[in-house]
């Protein structure tokens, strides 16, 4: 009886608007009703246009082929990512893992023939997804700290390794320079595929849901039931499995493993993330977003290459794009929950 | 300390909130070298008062008169500038400087720009001294007891010139030997010429440490008195007032227990530092509520219970069976479901859709293959949608943070419902959830009990253990001190018993 004076004392009374059943969307507040997606796509559109005047070698099937092939790699590693930040985690790790793998499958590769070097690619991404996952939920590291300590080790474990040099790799072109279908090379197929998967891991999984639910509130989490800490591990298990994929790739596309092969890849991973949609307070944050993100950051790569702009000024492109995705992101939090 | 003895005296305070007048023409006297208790219950209107005082808020009408000065309103600077301080329940200490840093906090001495360490140190020494109190200077402030801490934020309130000190239930949250401490500071301080406002709901402090006493209720005075010449009885219901009579139980609340065998017992249980010695039992069909203050251990049984804690000692059974929960998904499968004290922090996942938020614990059984539909989901929703009397768009998509907060606490209970829990344990069901919503979250439990769930309600709401409780039990620093019956289930009986 008492308590309506008691909810008004504490200055915290819900507005009586906010209490009755919304009779429509027209409710909600205008910032928090654009689909997330949207201004993305328009941001997409724009570039398009823009570089389809500017330059005659933007708009074909061939360049468009490029752009796809150009964001196979981070697209492969943002796929997890996209899982990781909904959660409400990072892998910073991801760039310096990738040069890890490489370097590791053409080390074993020149002793012991490409199986063997396949499978140790594909055992250091899992070895350094069991790190970083260990560290997060078993110890309790932050996950930035976590990952950009392991992202300083294991590009040094991998120079350590290749001693400085770069290491050839022969007989494995395949995967990363066929074109099976339409044209479309594998690394693009691959990617694609990724991307579907996790599209409906995230959607339709209970796995994916929980990452979601995590992310949104780990506490609430736990207290439903759900097994966060071996979520969680799972998910930087995934993390450095798709990471070694890519590695694959790219150590194929070269015919080559580079000690210099991921390095500044963790930026355009979660660029293109944080760009699609997902938040980084967590529990928001589609794989469709990312797809759309990680276009964006090709298209405008591309264009500015076929525009003959100084390469130097795609990592300023790049730069500014993370910091007004996350503004964009810190105005919708406070639109979107505040009200 | 100056020689003019601290006159406050506050006259007609009205405020109101959103068109709800909430202190009706307060009149309100402290006087330094004695102790106020104010006394009331929750929404009595005591926060809005001293936060007034404080220069929080601006009263719509009334005058206050502060060491001489006059004012309509105030600002909190200059409520800081006349020497009024506040010490709140929760802690505002930096848990990682020392003492002496803390004490200072702020307004640290400087010399030439620089903070000047031996200042810090000789300005802490000074006032520790002053006090009485016997503290490591050097140790950070997190290493102390809440007690302590307590004693730094009156020290560094007391260092930075206190003339009017304001101590918001400060024993709340303290073993009796640390509150008998307080005390003694509490004297101290009275001694050198402090005011002090002193706001408790525990009646048997306001004759231990307080000169005068003034009760609200209903943002009225209903009781100013000499501390010495008023009785506990007479506070009870100056605080409880016509209320009393309001709060009746339903008829149908009791339901005699179906089951032989309690659905949940705890024998001889303990948490080391949180409760001992608790033995309760919940058979299916009942409600039974675990009355008492903060800190007195009822919101630690509930999660123990859960598996969110552990026992550190005795006994639990669910259903005759001795169990160990070691985390919450093991309670959960065992059929206990939980609703946490604090929606927002350890409850909703307010960025998520309601379907979401009320099937996750149900997505297990849910799920074909680890595969799960929005359907399922939705369907889901629609079940308890209706029942549960959820006010919101139809629309399973909905996030929950668009809705109000009864109706948010009904989807986290819908949550147990859909995963169909035999045991539910609800910590503060009602807590920020508004009058009408709260009768119909009482009659789903009720309804929910009567289908045969063992409820068991943890809550320090004693209107709530009236509207809701076939027994209660009241806790009082961690133990069991009362065991209530259905017919002597009254404000009354759990005031008097949760006081003592």
């Amino acid at each position: 009886m008492m308590s309506a004076e008691g909810a008004t004392e504490a200055g915290r009374q819900v507005p009586p608007a906010a209490t009755e059943p919304g009779p429509g969307p027209g409710r909600a507040p205008l910032l928090a009703r654009i689909p997330d997606i949207a201004p993305l796509v328009v941001l997409l559109l724009a570039l398009g246009i823009f570089f389809s005047i500017k330059s005659p070698f933007f708009l074909n099937y061939d360049n468009f082929l490029n752009v796809l092939t150009a964001a196979a790699i981070a697209g492969i590693i943002a796929a997890p990512a996209t899982l990781l930040l909904v959660a409400g985690q990072f892998d910073l790790s991801v760039g310096s893992a990738l040069t890890f793998c490489g370097v590791l499958m053409a080390y074993v590769s020149d002793k012991h023939g490409l199986a063997a070097g396949i499978v140790a690619a594909i055992l250091g991404g899992l070895l350094i997804g069991a790190i970083n996952g260990t560290l997060v939920t078993v110890v309790g590291v932050n996950p930035l700290i976590t990952t950009l300590g392991t992202l300083a080790a294991f590009v040094g474990l991998a120079r350590v390794i290749a001693d400085g040099q770069t290491l050839p790799v022969n007989g494995f072109a395949g995967l990363g320079t066929s074109r099976p279908l339409f044209n479309i090379p594998l690394p693009v197929i691959v990617f694609l595929v990724v991307v579907g998967v996790f599209y409906v891991v995230m959607r339709y999984t209970v796995f994916g849901r929980a990452m979601y639910a995590i992310g949104a509130n780990p506490v609430a989490a736990r207290l439903a039931g759900l097994r966060t800490g071996r979520l969680l591990f799972i998910s930087f298990l995934l993390s450095g499995t798709f990471v070694a994929l890519a590695a694959l790739i790219n150590v194929s596309q070269l015919s080559a493993a580079s000690t210099n092969a991921g390095n500044g890849l963790e930026l355009s991973v979660i660029t293109a993330v944080v760009l699609g949609g997902a938040s980084l307070a967590g529990g928001r944050g589609t794989i469709i977003g990312t797809l759309f993100g990680l276009l964006v950051i090709a298209v405008l790569n591309n264009g500015l290459t076929l525009l003959s702009v100084n390469s130097f000024w795609q990592d300023v492109a790049r730069g500014t794009l993370l910091i007004l995705a996350v503004s964009f992101d810190q105005l919708r939090l406070r639109f979107a929950v505040d009200t | 300390m100056t020689d003019a003895p601290f006159q406050l005296s506050a006259r007609g305070i009205r405020k109101g909130f959103g068109g709800v007048e909430v202190l009706h023409g307060v009149d309100l006297d402290a006087t330094g070298g004695s102790v106020l208790a104010l006394l009331g219950e929750n929404g009595a209107g005591k926060s809005t008062l001293v936060k007034i005082i404080a220069g929080d808020y601006q009263p719509d009408d009334g005058r206050l008169t502060i060491a001489g000065q006059e004012r309509t309103s105030l600002t909190p600077p200059q409520a800081r500038d006349l020497g009024i301080r506040m010490i709140f329940q929760e802690l505002a200490d930096a848990p990682t400087l020392t003492v002496a840093e803390n004490i200072s906090l702020g307004r640290w001495p400087t010399r030439r720009g620089l903070v000047s360490w031996r200042a810090v140190k000789r300005r802490a020494a000074e006032v520790v001294e002053q006090l009485g109190v016997d503290l490591d200077l050097d140790a950070p402030v997190g290493s102390l007891s809440v007690g302590e801490r307590q004693i730094v934020e009156i020290a560094r309130a007391l260092s930075d010139r206190a003339r009017c000190l304001v101590l918001d239930e400060p024993t709340a949250a303290l073993s009796s030997q640390e509150a008998e401490r307080l005390f003694t500071f509490v004297r101290r301080l009275r001694d050198q010429g402090v005011a002090l406002i002193y706001i408790t709901h525990r009646l048997d402090e306001v004759r231990e440490i307080s000169d005068r006493v003034v009760v609200l209720r209903d943002g009225n005075v209903a009781l100013e008195a000499e501390s010495g010449s008023v009785s506990r009885e007479q506070m009870v219901s100056a605080m409880v007032g016509r209320s009393l009579g309001e709060v009746s139980r339903p008829a149908d609340v009791h339901q005699p227990p179906v089951d032989a065998t309690p659905a949940l017992r705890f024998d001889g249980a303990a948490l080391a530092g949180e409760f001992d010695e608790v033995a309760l039992d919940v058979h299916g069909g009942e409600v039974v509520a675990l009355y008492g203050k903060l800190g007195s251990g009822i919101a630690e049984v509930a999660e123990c219970a859960f598996g969110v804690r552990r026992l550190s000692a005795g006994r639990m059974e669910l259903a005759g069976k001795a169990v160990s929960f070691r985390q919450p998904w093991d309670a959960i499968a065992a059929g206990v479901g939980f609703l946490p004290a604090d929606r927002q922090r350890e409850g909703a996942f307010m960025v998520r859709s309601v379907a979401e938020n009320l099937a996750a614990p149900s997505w297990g059984p849910l799920s074909r293959r680890g595969f799960l539909t929005a359907d399922r989901e939705a369907t889901a929703y629609r079940r308890w949608h209706k029942e549960l009397n959820i006010r919101s768009r139809d629309d399973p998509r909905q996030l929950l943070a668009t809705l109000s907060g009864g109706n948010q606490q009904k989807v986290l209970l819908g949550r147990w419902l859909e995963r169909q829990s035999k045991v539910l344990v609800l910590v503060e069901p009602t807590r920020g959830v508004d009058v009408g919503a709260r009768q119909e979250i009482y009659r789903a439990i009720r309804a929910l009990a009567a289908s045969g769930v063992a409820v068991l309600v943890a809550t320090s709401d004693y209107e709530e253990v009236v509207q809701l409780a076939d027994r209660a039990l009241v806790m009082g620093r961690g133990r069991v001190v009362a065991q209530l019956a259905d017919h002597e289930i009254t404000t009354q009986r759990l005031t008097q018993e949760v006081g003592g």
